[in-house]
């Protein structure tokens, strides 16, 4: 047990405590490569904004994987959540909204019952619902941006109480409320259980299509707020929004010490993956990498991400095997 | 090697009994339950006869002899690379990068041609960069056992800014004007080239499948990988030589894209890796590896492409079109679920 124990220490390369040397590494990096601006106020309260539209996705992102799963349909969630929170503001803004967040709990649910119930693995169940709900936005948009009517709505997504903006405040509430869940309910322990070893877990008397099924309900509420989030500081919805957002956020995710074999992961590891893919996209903007260049890096970033996750997977799995007899 | 025979044996037999036994039923079973079960080992040719009747219904240009033409013209593209996904799908292995691979195939060989290579080297590099991009993609799998799903998609969007880079956004057009046989060029009077080419390597590769011991290995490796393993299969080879002959049929098809238009973008290929996923499981193959076929794939191809053809006369909208694909996806791989749970 004692080799299984140092396996599992070591093997947390891409666990919390490095996240957040990864994070302060980055940090570092780019206020002297950049200089003055990068640590300047305004912009670091831009990167603030900034994150604070993708931290809801990653935690979402983040429950699915603890569970087991994986979401793709967040980004086209986002961009659809977005299209009506604007679009039906014409019959009330709360009701936009309000239909807007229902969108997210039916895409989850969509989602839960093709994974749980029909069988579906769960990239292919979710790729599907994403061109689904990609399709039923276009249609809806007509692939032409749409501009808001209310002007009150633009507080949540571009006000700020003092240094800090409102969405920011929304997020870190779902950061608090999920790490609660996390930690401390039977929920949060089933989640953990039924990812770690769904036999054991099913074994030990836990429900676990019930608990994968309620984490795809999270991820879609979760994404459906930001999208509304971000079309409020917008004041309008594109068809753009989200495109590459299900990468963006799994990247964060794993980087935060999820991982696709499931059973790991915690919300504050989501929040400084999240942070450290922010501060690097702000800090290749502020440098001057070109657009496509900054493609191709967040690519290479999932790949190395991804490879080093399943590396670190089996040889945790070896080292068990080997240690147990 | 008693053992392995054994295995191997079993597995290939089981691979090519499949519909039998999918479909299996006492004989006490009713017509009704008989013709209900014969339909659900059938769901693509049944789809495609559906389709056809209710094409000849609904349009009145449906039913000639040009439509037929133009639809297997308009679906080659898709179907060689949904050919090479196939091959993959077998193994158990995915390539998303399949989409801009196409794009990077006409784009190498387009700029080759602009910086004055010759016909036959600006193809064989196109087809190069294929090769190379299935090779990389095999690689990273391979030594990382990582979610190919995944693995791909990276490579996939890694690929998309190569060939943004390389375009700068801009369209490039064709520079040797021989080159527009490969994709406009005829035979038999109207029949067009990339449609032979099409049904040809279906049939090539169907025979590699079902009459090569590298074919049996594929559905040994989709089936159980560790059993692969055990019986001396070398598996990281046959994944890694299917990744590549996956990025050469992908590039081949994009080659054959970029002759059609005489041209080529940045984003050219866009959505072809959803759409060759819904053609191979539409036609019978499995995700979750070890059932199906090439020729099965080209059934799939061609009820995509009749369905295609059908929105597009009776005027749908492109959205809708969008909608429609999300849907026959989501149904199909449901069916194809409940069919890996009831084998189990």
């Amino acid at each position: 047990m004692k080799i299984a124990g140092i396996l599992q220490k070591s093997s947390g390369v891409l666990a919390q405590r490095s996240v957040v040397i990864l994070f302060a590494v980055l940090f570092v990096v780019f206020s002297i490569a950049v200089g003055g601006t990068f640590i300047s106020p305004l912009n670091l309260q831009n990167v603030a904004r900034q994150i604070s539209f993708d931290l809801p996705v990653a935690l979402g992102m983040t429950t699915v994987l603890i569970a087991g799963g994986l979401d793709l349909s967040v980004g086209s969630v986002m961009s659809m959540a977005a299209a009506l929170s604007i679009g039906l503001q014409a019959n009330g803004t709360w009701f936009a909204v309000l239909a807007a967040l229902c969108l997210g709990l039916a895409v989850g649910a969509v989602n839960g019952l093709l994974i749980t119930r029909g069988g579906i693995v769960p990239f292919i169940a979710t790729l599907g619902t994403m061109t689904l709900v990609n399709g039923s936005m276009l249609t809806y948009t007509r692939q032409r941006p749409l501009a808001g009517k209310d002007d009150s709505f633009t507080y949540w997504g571009s006000g700020s109480i003092g240094p800090i903006p409102v969405p920011l405040v929304f997020a870190l509430v779902f950061l608090v409320v999920l790490s609660v869940v996390y930690q401390y309910t039977k929920f949060g322990r089933d989640l953990y259980a039924s990812g770690g070893n769904e036999e054991a877990a099913h074994l030990a008397g836990i429900n676990v299509a019930r608990s994968r099924f309620i984490t795809y309900l999270i991820s879609g509420l979760l994404a459906a707020s930001s999208g509304v989030l971000l079309s409020s500081l917008l004041d309008s919805a594109s068809p753009q929004i989200g495109t590459d957002t299900p990468l963006w956020a799994l990247a964060a995710s794993i980087i935060g010490g999820a991982s696709f074999a499931g059973g790991r992961g915690t919300a504050v590891g989501a929040l400084f993956g999240v942070l450290s893919l922010g501060i690097l996209a702000n800090g290749m903007d502020l440098i001057g990498v070109p657009t496509y260049y900054q493609i191709g890096i967040k690519a290479l970033i999932l790949i190395l991400v991804v490879g080093l996750d399943a590396v670190l997977a089996r040889n945790l799995r070896n080292g068990l095997r080997r240690a147990v007899p | 090697l008693k053992v392995q025979n054994r295995s191997e044996e079993k597995a290939s037999t089981v691979s090519l009994n499949e519909e039998k036994y999918l479909g299996f039923r006492p004989q006490r079973v009713s017509v009704a339950g008989g013709v209900l079960s014969f339909a659900k080992n059938q769901t693509a040719p049944i789809a495609l006869v559906i389709l056809v009747v209710v094409g000849g219904i609904a349009s009145p240009v449906f039913f000639t002899y040009q439509n037929f033409i133009n639809i297997l013209w308009i679906v080659s593209v898709l179907g060689i690379i949904a050919l090479g996904q196939t091959l993959l799908l077998l193994t158990g292995n995915f390539d998303m990068s399949v989409a801009y691979n196409v794009g990077l195939a006409g784009i190498i060989t387009v700029m080759a041609q602009l910086h004055g290579a010759g016909l036959w080297l600006s193809i064989t590099l196109g087809l190069g960069a294929g090769a190379v991009v299935g090779l990389v993609n095999g690689c990273i799998v391979a030594i990382t056992g990582a979610n190919p799903f995944l693995i791909t998609l990276g490579t996939s969007t890694l690929i998309y800014s190569i060939n943004l880079t390389i375009t700068q956004a801009k369209t490039w057009y064709v520079a040797i004007p021989k080159f527009a046989f490969l994709g406009q060029g005829k035979i038999f009077g109207s029949v067009q080239i990339s449609v032979i080419f099409f049904l040809a390597l279906a049939f090539v590769l169907e025979f590699l499948l079902q009459r090569t011991p590298y074919g049996r290995n594929l559905y040994i490796l989709g089936l159980n990988q560790r059993t692969a393993w055990l019986s001396g299969i070398r598996t990281n080879r046959v994944k890694l030589a299917t990744y590549i002959l996956c990025g050469l049929t992908a590039a081949f098809a994009g080659l054959i894209m970029t002759s059609r238009t005489g041209s080529t973008v940045g984003n050219a290929g866009a959505g072809k890796d959803f759409e060759s996923l819904i053609a191979s499981v539409l036609g019978g193959t499995s995700l979750f590896g070890g059932r199906g076929g090439t020729l099965k794939t080209v059934v799939g191809v061609l009820v995509l492409g009749v369905l295609n053809n059908l929105l597009i006369l009776l005027n749908t909208p492109y959205e809708a079109q969008q909608v429609a694909k999300g849907a026959v996806f989501i149904l199909v791989v449901w069916l194809d679920g409940f069919a890996q749970q009831k084998q189990k």
